[in-house]
């Protein structure tokens, strides 16, 4: 099954970080990241950039949609990325999304939408096959 | 350049509709899909089952992180879905947004970390998703 880990996080803290903290930092996410990719569950994830780079495009059926600058929303915590992980049931989901290496933040964790319902395979190809380095 | 569209809009108006009206639903979904996956901009992309499904876990690096029933936010306004797109510029992400088949709602863009700028070839290196094979 698949969850999506969807990250939030206060902003800001790394603008002032050294080279070296920089590189420590995403050697955690580097580490995590491989991690998951070796044990066959990671099929997509990203960190995105600071939430002033965001456009946000507001739609209403019938009407013409519109396009702003900023997040949807402007709250405390923002969105600062996402891994798209097939596990085997929630319990495994919840313990990746528990070591997920943030420093400080909340993951919300969503099982994605069983299209088979439907009469639909889901549109994300499966686990990324690990490769030798 | 990758971006990534957060789908968000009010939840529920599903839960009384006919098979017949999903499977209408569902067409728009598998035009525009497809349509991403033609023009070479999919990588990934979902949707998600309820809020209600949903679980948080809270907690700094180092501490216990606790786990609560329900999303982060309890607001009108949910995330619903999302897709990760190659695109050329932020123009060519926005016009994907604008045709978004979402009847109400708002589509978030998000240009994903410039990996390269942290000494990453490829996004793989840094835990991310591969760039995708040519």
């Amino acid at each position: 099954m698949k969850y999506l880990f969807v990250l939030m996080n206060q902003e800001g803290g790394m603008e002032d970080a050294s080279p070296e903290e920089m590189k420590e930092e995403l050697d955690r996410w580097d580490a995590y990241g491989k991690e998951a990719i070796g044990n066959g569950v990671f099929i997509a994830g990203e960190a995105v950039q600071p939430s002033e780079t965001t456009s946000t495009v507001r739609i209403k059926e019938g009407e013409e949609p519109v396009v702003s600058d900023g997040p949807f929303a402007e709250s405390k915590e923002q969105l600062g990325g996402f891994y798209l992980f097939e596990c085997k049931d929630l319990d495994e989901a919840l313990e990746y999304a528990k070591r997920i290496p943030y420093r400080d933040g909340i993951v919300e964790v969503r099982p994605a939408m069983d299209f088979s319902e439907y009469g639909y395979e889901s549109p994300t190809p499966g686990p990324i096959k690990a490769t030798a380095a | 350049m990758r971006f990534l569209l957060t789908l968000i809009g009010p939840e529920g108006g599903w839960e009384d509709i006919t098979p017949e009206q999903v499977a209408e639903e569902m067409k728009h979904w598998e035009a525009y899909g497809k349509e991403t996956v033609e023009a070479g901009a999919f990588v990934a992309g979902e949707g998600l089952e309820p809020t209600q499904t949903a679980k948080t876990v809270r907690g700094g690096r180092g501490e216990e992180r606790v786990v609560t029933d329900g999303p982060f936010a309890e607001t009108k306004e949910q995330v619903g879905g999302f897709y990760l797109l190659e695109c050329k510029d932020l123009d060519e992400a926005v016009g994907w947004a604008k045709r978004c088949p979402i009847s109400e709602g708002g589509v978030e863009v998000r240009p994903v970390l410039d990996y390269a700028a942290y000494g990453y070839d490829d996004p793989a290196e840094a835990g991310a998703t591969p760039a995708p094979k040519s």
